[in-house]
C-alpha cells in the first residue's frame, strides 16, 4: 500500500487552484507494489490521492460533500489503520521507503530524492532548486506547499518537518 | 390630552406580552404592527439572530436594538464546509465584536457560524463582555488557544464553552489552567477539534472536578482511553459524553475501570467520539446503551458484527450518526431494535474510492424507513439508489423534515431502470409535506425541478449539484418554492435567463450560491444594477472579470440580501457587482 505526500513549489501568492507545481510523491519500492504503475501515474498510487485528483480532473471539487473537518479525520484513520512507521503527517505512514518522486509542470523528467537524508525543510528546499536549477535569487519567488491525500495544497513549512 | 382608545394597552403591559414571544420570526411580525408596537418590542427584544453576517451592520442592528443579551452570526455559505470558497473570503466577527463591546456590556451568549475569529476578538469578548455565559464557535477559524486563554482567564460567569469543528491553532495546551480555581461554573465543555498540544490533561482534571454542574464533556482524540474512568468518576452527573481515542491494548484493569465509570453516570445520555474505536473496549458502555438517545459512532471504524450488536442495545435512540460500516445489515438491526429514531446520518468510510468497500445501499435505507415511524431527518450516503426505493421511503416517512441523499457518483442513474431519479425525488416532495431541507444527487432533469416547484411549499433549503438541463429548472425552483431561503447550485448548467426572470424572489431569500454554472458576468451586472437591495458578487482567481467578455461565465457567484449595502472586506478574488460601489472605487 502506497502513501501519498506531495509537495508542490509554487510563487508565493497564488491561488490553490492554479500554482505551477512541484509534486512529489512518496512510494513504495515497485517490488512490494506488484502493480506496475507509469511513470505519470506513479503519484497517484495511493487511493485517496488518486480517486480525489480524479475527482479534480473530472470537475468534482466538493464533491461528495464531505466536511473538510470530517474529511481530514478520516485520512488520519486510514493512516493509522496503516501500520505507522514513521511520522508523517498524522501519525502514520503505510510505505518504510522515504523516497519522493519530485515533478516540476512543464519538466518531463521527474527526479527522485531521499527525504530522510534531510533534516529540515530549508535543506529539502535546497536541495530541490538545485535539482530544478533555480537559482538563489528565485528561490524567494517559490514556496514548498505539498498535496495531501485528498488533493488539498497546504503550506509545508505550516507542518513539523517530522 | 392623548385619547387612548380601548384598543391600547400600557407599555408595560405590552412589553410583558412580548416577553413570552421568544422567537424571532414572531418578535419581528409583531414589530411591524404598528409604530409603538415596534417601539416596545424594539427595548425588550433581547435575543438576535443573524443568518448572514453582511446582510445588515452591528450598527444598524445596535442602533434597533439598544440591548442585547443574545446574538448569533453566520458568517461564510454552506458550502465553504467543502472547500469551495477560498481562504480570505471574509466572514470576520472582530466589527461586530468591536460594536458590541460598547453597546452591549451586558452580553451573555454569543454563537457563531462559519465565521473567521482571530485571538484578538477572542481576547476582546474577554475584556468586554464579563457576563458572557455561552460561547459557541461552530465551524470557525482563526484563532489559537491564546484566544481560549484570555477567554478561560476572564469570563468568570462562563457556562458553555463550545469549539465543535473549528480550526484552533495548537499553541498551548495551558490554556486550560487559565480558569482560576475558583471557577466552577462550567456546564458543557465541547473541545473535540482540538489537537494534540492542545489540552493539558492534568488541567482538565482538576476543571472536570471542580464544576459540579458539568453536564456536557466532548474530549479531543488526543486524551487517552486510559484515561477516561478517572474523567467520569469526578463527573458521574453527565449527560453528554465524547470519549478521545478509543482504542487501547487490552488491559482487564483499564476494562474494568472503564465498564464502573460509565455505569456510574446514571444520567448519561449521549455518546460520541470513539475515534479509532477498537471492538474491545465496545462493551464498557453497554450499560450505558438501554438510555442512549444519541449515538455518534461516525469516527469509529468499528465494522460488523460488532457495530450491530452495539446498536441493537440501544432501543431509545432517536438519533444516529454511524460511518456506513455499518451496512444495510446492520440498518435493518436498526430499524427493528429503535423505534424511537429521528434522525439517521450515515457517513462515507471511504468517499473518494472507485469500488464501494461496504454493502450498504439503498435497502439499509428503505428498511429504516419502513421500521422507524418518527424519523423524519436523514443524510445518507451511498453508491447506489433506486426510484422504487425513493418512493418506498416516502410513503412511508411522510413526515420528513431534512431529506439529503449524497450519492457518491453525483450523476448516477437508477442502477435498476437506468433512469434518471426524478420520479423518486418527485416521490420525497410530494409526500412530505413539511420538508424544510433537502439534497438531491444521481441522475437528475428538469423533470426533478419542476416536482419540487409544484409541491415543496415549505422547502427553505435545496442543495443541488450536476444536475438539470437548462434554466426551466432553476425557473421551477424560484418560481415555485415559496418558502425558499437558501438555494446552494454547483455544477449544473443553469445560465442567465431563469435568474433575471426571477431577480425579486432572490430579495425574498437569505441567499444563492452558484459555481461551476453558466451564469454569465453580463447577467450578474445587469442584476447589480436592478436589485440594489442584492449583494452580488463574483468570486474569481484567475482575474479581475472585467477583463474577460460579459458573455463568460462567471466561477461562483454568491447572492444575498441585504439592508448594509456592498461589504468592504472584500479579498481581491471576489467582486461586486453593485454599481455604484464599483464607480466609487473607479
Amino acid at each position: 500500500m502506497c502513501m501519498e505526500l506531495q509537495l508542490g513549489l509554487a510563487p508565493p501568492g497564488s491561488d490553490t487552484w492554479s500554482r505551477p507545481l512541484l509534486k512529489l510523491g512518496l512510494y513504495e519500492d515497485i517490488n512490494v507494489n506488484s502493480k506496475k504503475r507509469g511513470f505519470d501515474h506513479g503519484y497517484l498510487e495511493d487511493e485517496f490521492s488518486a480517486a480525489s485528483f480524479k475527482n479534480y480532473e473530472k470537475g468534482l471539487v466538493g464533491w461528495p460533500p464531505v466536511k473538510t473537518w470530517r474529511r481530514k479525520k478520516l485520512r488520519c484513520q486510514v493512516h493509522n489503520h496503516m501500520t505507522a512507521a514513521e511520522n508523517g503527517c498524522c501519525g502514520g505512514r503505510a510505505s518504510n521507503s522515504t523516497y519522493v518522486k519530485v515533478k516540476m509542470e512543464g519538466v518531463v523528467i521527474a527526479r527522485k530524492i531521499d527525504i530522510s537524508i534531510h533534516q529540515s525543510f530549508e535543506t529539502l528546499t535546497t536541495t530541490l532548486m538545485t535539482m530544478f536549477d533555480i537559482f538563489d535569487e528565485n528561490r524567494r519567488s517559490f514556496k514548498l506547499t505539498y498535496q495531501d491525500k485528498e488533493g488539498d495544497w497546504l503550506i509545508a513549512e505550516d507542518v513539523p518537518w517530522r | 390630552m392623548q385619547k387612548k382608545t380601548a384598543y391600547s394597552f400600557p407599555d408595560e403591559i405590552l412589553e410583558h406580552v412580548f416577553s413570552f414571544i421568544q422567537s424571532g420570526k414572531d418578535r419581528n411580525a409583531a414589530s411591524v404592527v404598528c409604530k409603538s408596537w415596534y417601539e416596545i418590542e424594539r427595548w425588550c427584544r433581547r435575543k438576535i439572530f443573524v443568518g448572514n453576517c453582511y446582510a445588515v451592520s452591528p450598527t444598524m442592528v445596535i442602533r434597533r436594538f439598544p440591548d442585547i443579551r443574545s446574538i448569533e452570526l453566520k458568517g461564510k455559505p454552506h458550502f465553504a464546509d467543502f472547500n469551495l470558497v477560498p481562504d480570505g473570503w471574509g466572514g470576520y466577527v472582530l466589527p461586530w465584536i468591536s460594536e458590541m463591546a460598547g453597546a452591549y456590556p451586558w452580553l451573555e451568549e454569543i454563537r457563531l457560524k462559519r465565521m473567521v475569529v482571530t485571538d484578538e476578538s477572542l481576547e476582546l469578548v474577554a475584556k468586554s463582555f464579563t457576563n458572557l455565559q455561552v460561547l459557541v464557535l461552530f465551524s470557525c477559524e482563526g484563532f489559537s488557544t491564546d484566544g481560549l486563554a484570555a477567554i478561560a482567564a476572564s469570563c468568570k460567569n462562563l457556562t458553555e464553552l463550545d469549539l465543535r469543528d473549528s480550526e484552533v491553532d495548537d499553541l498551548s495546551g495551558h490554556w486550560l489552567n487559565h480558569f482560576p480555581d475558583t471557577y466552577t461554573s462550567l456546564v458543557s465543555l465541547n473541545i473535540s477539534c482540538l489537537g494534540s498540544d492542545d489540552v493539558s490533561f492534568s488541567a482538565l482534571e482538576r476543571l472536570v472536578g471542580r464544576c459540579p454542574n458539568l453536564r456536557r464533556l466532548l474530549l479531543n482524540r488526543e486524551v487517552p482511553l486510559d484515561k477516561i474512568a478517572n474523567l467520569l468518576s469526578r463527573a458521574p452527573q453527565l449527560i453528554e459524553f465524547g470519549t478521545g481515542t478509543y482504542a487501547a491494548e487490552l488491559r482487564s484493569d483499564v476494562y474494568s475501570n472503564l465498564a464502573e465509570a460509565f455505569c456510574n453516570c446514571k444520567d448519561l445520555k449521549c455518546l460520541s467520539g470513539f475515534w479509532d474505536a477498537v471492538p474491545a473496549y465496545l462493551p464498557v458502555i453497554y450499560s450505558v446503551c438501554s438510555r442512549l438517545t444519541s449515538l455518534n459512532l461516525s469516527y469509529a471504524p468499528i465494522q460488523n458484527p460488532d457495530l450491530t450488536k452495539l446498536v441493537s442495545q440501544c432501543p431509545s435512540l432517536q438519533r444516529m450518526w454511524v460511518l456506513d460500516y455499518i451496512e444495510d445489515s446492520g440498518l435493518e438491526v436498526l430499524a427493528s431494535s429503535c423505534k424511537d429514531l429521528q434522525e439517521l446520518r450515515v457517513f462515507p468510510s471511504d468517499p473518494f474510492g472507485e469500488e464501494p468497500n461496504v454493502s450498504l445501499t439503498e435497502k439499509g435505507l428503505v428498511a429504516v424507513s419502513s421500521g422507524c415511524p418518527k424519523l423524519h431527518s436523514v443524510l445518507y450516503f451511498c453508491r447506489q439508489m433506486s426510484n422504487e426505493a425513493l418512493v418506498t421511503i416516502a410513503q412511508n416517512c411522510p413526515n420528513f423534515t431534512r431529506f439529503r441523499l449524497c450519492l457518491l457518483d453525483p450523476k448516477i442513474a437508477d442502477y435498476r431502470t437506468l433512469q434518471p431519479l426524478d420520479v423518486g425525488f418527485g416521490a420525497i416532495v410530494e409526500h412530505c409535506k413539511d420538508l424544510r431541507r433537502l439534497s438531491l444527487s444521481g441522475l437528475l432533469t428538469d423533470r426533478v425541478f419542476e416536482y419540487i416547484g409544484m409541491h415543496a411549499k415549505k422547502l427553505e433549503m435545496l442543495s443541488v449539484a450536476f444536475a438539470g438541463e437548462s434554466d426551466l429548472a432553476l425557473h421551477h425552483v424560484l418560481s415555485g418554492c415559496e418558502s425558499l431561503r437558501k438555494l446552494e447550485i454547483m455544477n449544473c448548467p443553469f445560465g442567465d435567463k431563469a435568474l433575471l426572470a426571477n431577480a425579486a424572489k432572490l430579495e425574498t431569500m437569505r441567499s444563492l450560491w452558484m459555481s461551476s454554472c453558466s451564469v454569465s458576468l453580463g447577467a450578474c451586472k445587469m442584476l447589480g444594477q436592478k436589485m440594489p437591495r442584492l449583494n452580488i458578487e463574483v468570486m474569481d482567481e484567475k482575474g479581475p472579470p472585467d477583463s474577460r467578455a460579459e458573455s463568460d461565465p462567471v466561477d461562483k457567484l454568491y447572492i444575498y440580501r441585504s439592508v448594509a449595502g456592498p461589504r468592504f472586506d472584500m479579498p481581491p478574488f471576489v467582486w461586486t457587482m453593485d454599481e455604484d460601489f464599483a464607480s466609487e472605487l473607479s
